[in-house]
């Protein structure tokens, strides 16, 4: 998504992980792991003309 | 979930269907029996664990709170300002924009997206029980219905994750907001491809 905010044109992109965030049934918390999925809070600007 | 699922066209449009349907019903019924188990956390729970203000809990009305299925807070960058127009993408029942209406106040303007209508008639009427307007299109992230440089803010909880044309989305993102515009987003990343299996489920895809 980092990339993708930078590719379409946007400035000053950020990110901080979203603490706390879990899937609640256990297989796909167990699978999420694997694959390092997590949360993510992007914050990003559009240049001013 | 990084980046945009690469399939070969005759795969990808039928499968994009499928997945859109699940998205449309999987949410629908998080709105319509909150109670439910699902895979992810939801409701009170999840909105405070993410931190939102009590006070934002208790004023919202019951329906959207218990409907909350964001994956973050997105307010916590918002930087919202009295009389801006914020686009809520993929506004569910209602939550998030009616925080933002709260905070952009009577002169600003809060628009939902959303795939589903029924859930646009169900952030609205959140919105007026809220004594704020939301107003909700239906429509694709994708597509959005709005035209250039028409938006000061976009935020997005969980939602973007969900499509399979992840750089449309953005691009999407990048053509409403007036130029100075920016974006508070929370949403699911992964650090790994995702194996063609989970593509393929729609189940999974959705949650």
């Amino acid at each position: 998504m980092f990339a993708l905010l930078e590719d379409a044109g946007f400035n000053r992109v950020r990110s901080t992980v979203v603490p706390g965030f879990a899937f609640r049934k256990e297989s796909t918390r167990d699978a999420a792991e694997a694959y390092g999925v997590k949360a993510v809070l992007f914050t990003a600007q559009k240049h001013a003309r | 979930m990084t980046e945009s699922v690469v399939l070969p066209a005759e795969q990808q449009a039928p499968l994009e269907g499928v997945i859109t349907g699940e998205v449309v019903r999987m949410y629908q019924e998080v709105a319509e029996h909150p109670e439910g188990e699902f895979h992810f956390y939801h409701g009170r729970q999840a909105a405070e664990l993410f931190g939102y203000e009590r006070d934002w809990l208790d004023r919202a009305p019951p329906g959207a709170v218990a409907s909350f299925a964001g994956v973050g807070n997105p307010h916590l960058r918002s930087r919202l300002q009295p009389g801006e127009t914020v686009l809520d993408l993929g506004s569910g029942a209602g939550l998030d924009g009616i925080i933002a209406a709260w905070q952009v106040g009577p002169l600003g303007r809060v628009i939902g997206l959303d795939l589903n209508p029924t859930m646009c008639r169900k952030a609205e009427a959140h919105a007026a029980a809220s004594g704020v307007r939301i107003a909700c299109h239906e429509g694709r992230m994708e597509d959005i219905p709005l035209p250039d440089g028409s938006v000061d803010v976009v935020i997005s909880n969980g939602v973007i994750n969900l499509s399979f044309r992840k750089r449309r989305v953005i691009h999407e993102l990048f053509r409403v907001l007036k130029p100075g515009g920016r974006v508070s987003i929370t949403d699911i990343v992964s650090a790994k491809q995702l194996s063609q299996s989970i593509v393929n489920d729609p189940k999974l895809w959705a949650s």
